[in-house]
């Protein structure tokens, strides 16, 4: 015991150095992200601008819960995201397979590199990109829709249609650069498997249903564990620079109540409250998607 | 037969995989081609113009000419450029120190870290942590925001344990201190690692308008993509460009909304769009880098 605690001295004044290095790291974590953990607790406070905030226990959460509209932001926040999990989580699976197919490489590497660009756009930019696209009657999308014989929709401030815009949005942005895991889980098969395939007589889309697809299966179970884990993030961004007036009620999520009803009208704890029941909502989720990533491919989500 | 067929099967897949290409990015093209009409033709210019007619940069001058625009460009530069020199210092520093595998206390650390991914105080503490610093209105709230982040750490963490360990250790015997070991050494070494985390920190504080709206609340300190926010949500030309700049700015306020609209938004995508053909190879490595678990 003495031996270990002199040997475990030895090896911090050894590392002496490398502790000073790390000093500033720990400290900008300490200060931007502990403090503010620490500063949630205005969740169960009243905050006053003179004097001490003084503390009222789950009243904010009594208030939030008993609120109508805090209780359609929460609907909102899960139903904006089971449809952006149902319709765009196949789309890059589909996507790498499709452009495993190619046999090409430079129209292969050609797509691909045109697909991954809308990923690396700001969401004001794609907002502004989206608005111009789906004008009403202007924008090509009504212009080809009018081809077809349909009168022009103005989708962005149409409550039966914004969701959908959203769903669309995210698919353009995100599907391309998450197909990059799934191409390089395919590319890590080894190829034995299909010239044995091959000799047998399987057809390319045989080869893809009982080859690829169970190969990269654990990268699918893994991702999308991983999605559900982030699952209450419905998507501040593009919320934030997609919605109007006229949408509101169809797209107001947690995140943007938080900023509207805690940062903007001055409710600081009633949107700390809202911004904490996300984020614990969220622990758990990671937590049980964890437990769920142990059990079916045996390893964990880190 | 079969290999009619398949030449012909691969021909259709080639030729649909291109057309969804170009359907993606078909929007964006449309708002370049906006941004290039000449005035004469704009008014007829919509959702379905290919080729631009009349081609001229005269949009771009004179939306560079009003000050919210070319104070919004310089704003951005600075801030990325600032931001990136925090984001890899600190980076660099941390993936260091946190590669030493007998380092004690190291799992403590990590977990410190790590813990921060999943769970945010949120917008409104940190909000009141910026005011409590006096950093409110201070550009050093935008750049300090995720100074460090943990994805992008460990990253560079996978880079840095591919120098190999005898370089270290040999350089350790020679008496180098650890900052020059880490600067000398291990950064020269995997400055691939070094410039894959630089993308995603520069094209992270190029994008970032969110903290900038509520951290900075002067105008002139704001961001290119705050400014664009402001034309896209505000839709308002003579509040944009400014009462006061409306009257001398003839030329701005000559051109029509969307051609002014068109012309941020490219302005804005430009710099990430002209690094991008050369440096695709370490976005996507570093995408497969961080996927992997540690």
């Amino acid at each position: 015991m003495g031996l270990r605690r002199q040997n475990l001295k030895r090896r911090i004044y050894r590392d002496r150095h490398l502790y000073l290095m790390l000093i500033p790291v720990l400290l900008y974590f300490v200060v931007w992200h502990y403090l503010p953990m620490w500063g949630t607790r205005i969740a169960f406070q009243n905050v006053r601008f003179i004097g001490k905030n003084e503390w009222v226990g789950l009243k904010h959460f009594r208030v939030l819960f008993s609120s109508p509209i805090f209780l359609k932001v929460f609907f909102n926040t899960v139903a904006i995201s089971t449809m952006k999990i149902v319709f765009i989580f196949p789309l890059p699976i589909l996507l790498a397979f499709l452009l495993n197919e190619i046999r090409n490489p430079h129209v292969r590497q050609g797509v691909q590199s045109v697909v991954y660009i809308p990923h690396f756009l700001s969401w004001v930019v794609i907002a502004g990109v989206f608005i111009s696209l789906l004008e009403a009657p202007d924008g090509a999308m009504n212009k080809v829709l009018g081809v077809f014989g349909f009168d022009p929709v103005s989708f962005m401030t149409s409550s039966r249609h914004i969701r959908w815009v959203f769903v669309f949005s995210e698919a353009w942005r995100s599907m391309g650069w998450d197909s990059i895991l799934y191409i390089a889980a395919i590319n890590s098969i080894a190829p034995e498997l299909y010239d044995a395939a091959t000799v047998d007589g399987a057809s390319r889309f045989q080869q893809a249903r009982k080859i690829t697809l169970p190969c990269i299966a654990p990268t699918i179970i893994t991702v999308f564990i991983l999605n559900m884990g982030f699952f209450m993030n419905a998507g501040f961004d593009q919320v934030f620079n997609m919605m109007n007036d006229a949408v509101i009620s169809q797209v107001d999520i947690i995140d943007t109540y938080v900023y509207r009803v805690g940062l903007r009208k001055g409710n600081f704890s009633l949107g700390t409250a809202a911004g904490l029941f996300k984020g614990i909502i969220g622990i758990g989720l990671i937590f049980t998607t964890d437990r769920l990533s142990r059990k079916l491919t045996g390893e964990g989500v880190w | 037969m079969v290999k009619i067929q398949y030449r012909f099967s691969q021909g259709l897949l080639s030729l649909f995989m291109v057309l969804l290409a170009l359907v993606m990015i078909y929007p964006i093209y449309n708002q370049l081609v906006i941004s290039l009409t000449g005035d004469q033709y704009i008014a007829a210019a919509d959702g379905t113009t290919v080729i631009p007619r009349g081609i001229t940069l005269q949009t771009y001058r004179s939306v560079l000419s009003i000050p919210k625009v070319y104070r919004g460009v310089l704003n951005s530069i600075f801030i990325t450029l600032s931001g990136l020199v925090v984001n890899i210092a600190m980076t660099a520093m941390g993936a260091y120190v946190l590669i030493k595998k007998d380092l004690v206390g190291r799992q403590f650390f990590m977990g410190l870290i790590v813990l921060t991914m999943i769970f945010e105080g949120g917008l409104i503490p940190d909000y009141f942590l910026m005011r409590d610093l006096h950093l409110l209105d201070s550009y050093w709230s935008v750049i300090m925001y995720k100074a460090i982040n943990p994805y992008y750490l460990i990253i560079l963490m996978r880079f840095f344990a591919g120098v190999p360990q005898s370089l270290i250790e040999a350089a350790r015997i020679d008496g180098y201190s650890e900052v020059r070991i880490l600067f000398r050494i291990v950064i020269p070494v995997s400055i691939a690692g070094i410039a894959t985390i630089s993308l995603f920190y520069g094209v992270f504080h190029w994008n970032e308008y969110f903290r900038a709206m509520i951290y900075l609340t002067s105008e002139v300190k704001w961001p290119l993509q705050v400014v664009l926010r402001e034309l896209i949500v505000s839709l308002e030309k003579a509040a944009f460009i400014g009462s006061m700049n409306y009257q001398k700015m003839a030329g701005a306020a000559a051109i029509p909304f969307k051609a002014i609209k068109a012309s941020l938004i490219i302005i804005a995508i430009l710099p990430i769009l002209s690094v991008y053909p050369f440096l695709l190879r370490y976005f996507v490595r570093g995408r497969l880098q961080g996927s992997v678990k540690e």
